[in-house]
């Protein structure tokens, strides 16, 4: 190695010289300087051009790899798009099934509520401007939430089904029983008005009765927790839990359908009549 | 080792004469240039490897004194030496330099040199590639050239006998 330096001695000190006289010039900041800086990147850039077209092995690697994180991502992304998809399709037939009714359901968000009081209610905001009338029956994607009591322009209030004043016809959907759902104050609502010999089983799912004027049918209240029987009493009692978390409540639909006042008032002469 | 203490004091007036005092012999824009015949002067005594350093070691010092452009003259002044070293033939130092043959190698010389030195010089300026070469590079061999003449005259008187 030596010998073959001492042998060219000569072009290695050329070689050495010329790379610091290099070094002197590139640290110049003048004209011919960012000139030739202008050429040689230019230059660069041309013959990297050229050479594009041979593959880069170790870049190609580099790259590979990136692109294989990025497609784990994008499958991971896919994956749960497909599932949002789905959710889509579910919520999609289920309003759908409601506009079949004949009923539109307007969204409103949960800005105020109560659930510690014997009276309790939720503020939403939405209100007359956006068609919310008081009646009419408020329902979250787990089932009834309550109905309105009042409405301004822009805020309306609801009774909650854990309300004192709350009714609400409801039918055991096995056996097609019915009876009046109501709230005692307590964790759980209570399906009253159902006679003993009626078949009421605890797991059964309660629902709107096709019966109430003031809610749409086959809406979920909850599901039956006990069936208990007093003596003396002609009717049995019934605990349901809620289908709804009335704490984690935070959005919900109020459906565009008051009660049918012709068939108020005309149940109501009927009942006077007789 | 004193041949090149003596270089250096040479190479030290050398530069001196050529920034300071050269202009007094400048016709128009052109100016001869007296280190390229001080580096091929050595290339003939001392060979291609002294004649290379010594090429680079002038071309800083010019490039230092002047602080115009680092680093060119050092550049230029190197490949100037190696060129020059190639003309080099330790049995005919003496009639290489007493003859027609200096101005030659000092014309090839300083063709290579300025045609280098002022084609990076003018880059990013008005002045054209044709115009670095033929009015500046080839007017400053030229005349280069001729003053190469002085050595070689003296060069004849001093190996006549």
């Amino acid at each position: 190695m030596i010998n073959i330096l001492v042998a060219f001695r000569t072009y290695v000190i050329l070689a050495l010289l010329i790379i610091v006289s290099l070094v002197f010039l590139s640290n110049n900041d003048n004209t011919q300087i960012r000139a030739i800086r202008s050429y040689t990147v230019g230059m660069v850039g041309f013959i990297q051009q050229a050479f594009s077209v041979i593959p880069n092995v170790v870049e190609l690697k580099r790259e590979n790899e990136i692109l294989r994180q990025l497609n784990v991502n994008l499958s991971d992304e896919v994956s749960r798009l497909r599932e949002a998809r789905l959710e889509n399709l579910r919520l999609r037939e289920m309003l759908g099934m409601k506009s079949q009714e004949g009923f539109t359901l307007l969204p409103a968000e949960v800005v105020g509520k109560s659930l510690h009081l014997l009276r309790n209610t939720i503020t939403m905001n939405a209100g007359e401007q956006d068609g919310i009338k008081p009646d009419m029956p408020i329902i979250s994607e787990l089932g009834l939430v309550g109905k309105v009591i009042a409405s301004s322009s822009h805020y309306s209030v609801g009774h909650l089904v854990i309300n004192k004043d709350f009714r609400a016809s409801a039918t055991v959907q096995r056996s097609r029983v019915d009876g009046i759902i109501t709230w005692d104050g307590g964790e759980v609502l209570r399906l009253k008005n159902v006679a003993k010999n009626q078949d009421v089983q605890p797991g059964d799912v309660v629902i709107t009765s096709e019966y109430s004027n003031a809610f749409p049918r086959d809406i979920m209240i909850g599901t039956i927790l006990k069936v208990s029987e007093k003596p003396g009493s002609l009717f049995k009692e019934i605990d349901i839990a809620p289908s709804v978390d009335f704490a984690s409540l935070e959005e919900v639909f109020v459906i565009t359908a008051v009660p049918d006042t012709e068939r108020i008032s005309l149940e109501k002469r009927t009942l006077r009549t007789k | 080792m004193g041949t090149h203490i003596k270089y250096f004091f040479f190479s030290l007036l050398l530069v001196i004469f050529q920034t300071k005092l050269v202009v007094l012999l400048s016709l128009g824009n052109i100016t001869p240039d007296v280190l390229t015949i001080w580096i091929v002067y050595v290339a003939l005594r001392e060979g291609q490897f002294s004649s290379t350093v010594w090429g680079f070691g002038v071309g800083l010092f010019f490039d230092l004194v002047t602080g115009n452009f680092i680093g060119l003259s050092a550049l230029t002044k190197t490949i100037c030496g190696f060129i020059a070293g190639f003309f080099y033939n330790e049995n005919k130092t003496a009639m290489t330099l007493r003859s027609y043959r200096f101005i030659v190698i000092v014309l090839v010389v300083s063709l290579v040199h300025n045609t280098l030195y002022f084609v990076i010089f003018t880059q990013g300026t008005d002045i054209g590639l044709i115009r670095a070469v033929f009015e500046f590079g080839i007017a400053t061999t030229a005349y280069t050239s001729v003053i190469s003449l002085l050595p070689m005259f003296m060069f004849a008187r001093k190996y006549a006998g």
